[in-house]
């Protein structure tokens, strides 16, 4: 009974990771208002699949894990040129969104029964988690925290007043752009576990629900991993008693905590 | 000390400022007033390096680019997100903490500048739960945190009342007197008093120079293209336009 089962804790170790990106680059996204960013995305990562499938088995083996990052990265560096132009990221998204969902059923179309393979990430699962998925899950984490560390205060700066940071010599749209980069290589890595209409629910309601709470950026942050955590181990749980997949689970249970802020009376209007 | 000669500015063909040329000694108080799309902003950006150019820019003897860390600039205000929870502490060090990173020094700047706009019991609050016109105060408290030399505000009265209004206005006074102040108004009425100068710009300069030689019926009408009724009394005279008052 307390043996855990290896799965579950590599369940757990993804939990903490996903709540690690929710928290940082998850934030900034709510602030800055491109929360849709992270669905783009996410159909980005099956577009890619599916090409990546694709070339496997009409050319020559190609990873799709390395496919999916390559078009998460493309999208993101699409999407953050387009909103330099057209300065409305809902817009550039939007656009995004359609091409890559086209894209994403033209080549499920042509790898016929491998469509399942793709389709996987979809649902996701918190519990089928492989050692290399965590392996490679850790890496883009570490990698995500790092460069958020280092350029968090540009990237805040961009978002919170992008004419002051300009006349600063802090180019908004570069780190902008690198806040696109390191949300989209984190749904990439966080899908396989959560699939892709969870990604959301574990990226972006945590610091939404956190945001109606909080005063600053720091506890914005720190409620964002609390509720994150709270939903994913929630979901595990569960998930173990009941035999339900567990990002469902946990998907319900961060909807319910974001209700819930609601309650806190004295919140912050926001506009 | 600016100078700004043959100044034009395009952006992709078209012509957002032609030719303009004026200087303005160190320290002294600017006022730039223009209809919408006059190029306003656009000079101000000019200023601060922002935006490529031809002619001549002299800020301090430098190229703008070189002169960036003494310039203070705040933005209009309806180009601020303000949905970020920040507190007000954090919003005026950001610039610090962006380029001298988190220093005792950087907190007591912060300090000193909230204080010098009356704001320093505001420190720990919620940025969003303020009223736009103690926003506007936080900003230029962020904006004075860099002690900069030449302070570029762009509509800094909008959507504020005039309590705020005369607040701010008290305390521009007070730093004109070693600083050099660029205000972009469509309201010169309250600032009569702390004005030296007086930039009329529509795409082209319409006038420059003291408020009293500046502001006439003539220059108005070329400015707003519309007439612009001025009433003059001893030795103040009003002008009366849409929503605009003048009283040079
Ligand atoms: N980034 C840009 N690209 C192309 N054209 C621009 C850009 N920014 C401004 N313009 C154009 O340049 C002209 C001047 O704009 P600017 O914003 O400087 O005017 P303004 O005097 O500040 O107006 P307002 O009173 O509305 O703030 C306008 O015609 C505007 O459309
Ligand atoms: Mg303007």
């Amino acid at each position: 009974m307390f043996a855990l089962s290896i799965w579950v804790l590599r369940g757990i170790i993804a939990v903490i990771l996903i709540s690690l990106v929710a928290s940082t680059a998850g934030t900034f996204t709510v602030f800055k208002g491109a929360t849709f960013f992270v669905s783009g995305i996410a159909h980005a990562v099956l577009a890619g699949a599916a090409f990546g499938i694709f070339i496997t088995l009409y050319f020559f083996p190609f990873p799709e894990f390395l496919m999916t990052i390559f078009f998460a990265i493309f999208f993101a560096l699409a999407i953050g040129y387009a909103t330099h132009r057209s300065e409305n990221v809902d817009v550039s998204v939007g656009i995004m969104f359609a091409f890559s969902m086209s894209l994403a059923v033209l080549f499920l179309a042509m790898i016929k029964e491998y469509a399942s393979v793709a389709w996987g990430l979809i649902i996701g699962d918190l519990l089928l988690l492989s050692q290399e998925d965590v392996l490679w899950m850790s890496i883009a984490v570490l990698l995500i925290l790092l460069l958020f560390l280092i350029f968090r205060r540009k990237m805040l700066f961009s978002i919170f007043d992008p004419e002051g940071a300009e006349a600063m010599g802090v180019n908004p749209y570069l780190y902008e752009t690198l806040l696109y980069l390191l949300v989209g290589i984190g749904v990439v890595v966080i899908m396989k576990g959560v699939g892709a209409i969870l990604v959301y629910a574990l990226l972006i309601i945590p610091a939404a629900a956190g945001k109606r709470l909080s005063k600053g950026v720091l506890a914005t942050g720190l409620f964002a991993l609390l509720f994150s955590l709270l939903s994913g181990f929630g979901g595990i749980a569960l998930s173990v008693l009941s035999g339900i997949t567990p990002s469902a689970l946990a998907g319900l249970i961060a909807t319910f905590i974001y209700f819930l802020s609601y309650l806190k009376r004295g919140t912050v209007k926001v506009p | 000390m600016i100078e700004v000669r043959n100044l034009t500015v395009k952006y992709d063909g078209h012509v957002a400022l032609e030719n303009l040329t004026f200087s303005l000694e160190h320290p002294s108080f600017l006022v730039i007033l223009g209809p919408n799309g006059a190029g306003k902003t656009t000079l101000l950006k000019t200023f601060l390096g922002l935006i490529p150019y031809e002619g001549e820019i002299r800020i301090f003897g430098k190229e703008p680019r070189e002169v960036r860390n003494l310039l203070g600039y705040m933005p209009q205000r309806d180009r601020i997100n303000r949905s970020v929870p920040l507190r007000v502490k954090d919003v005026v060090m950001m610039p610090l903490l962006v380029t001298i990173g988190l220093k005792k020094e950087v907190v007591k700047r912060a300090r000193e500048a909230l204080r010098g706009v009356g704001m320093e019991k505001y420190w720990n609050a919620d940025f969003r739960s303020l009223s736009g016109g103690q926003q506007q105060r936080v900003f230029l408290a962020r904006t004075l945190a860099r002690n900069p030399k030449a302070i570029l505000l762009d509509e800094p009265f909008s959507a504020t009342d005039v309590a705020t209004k005369m607040a701010v206005i008290k305390i521009l006074h007070r730093l004109k007197r070693e600083r050099t102040i660029i205000l972009v108004t469509h309201d010169v009425n309250p600032l009569v008093e702390c004005t030296d100068k007086v930039l009329l710009l529509n795409r082209k300069m319409i006038g420059f120079g003291r408020l009293i030689d500046v502001i006439t019926e003539e220059n108005m009408e070329r400015l707003y293209g519309t007439r612009v009724p001025i009433i003059r009394r001893e030795n103040v005279c009003y002008t009366v336009g849409g929503d605009i008052h003048v009283r040079p």
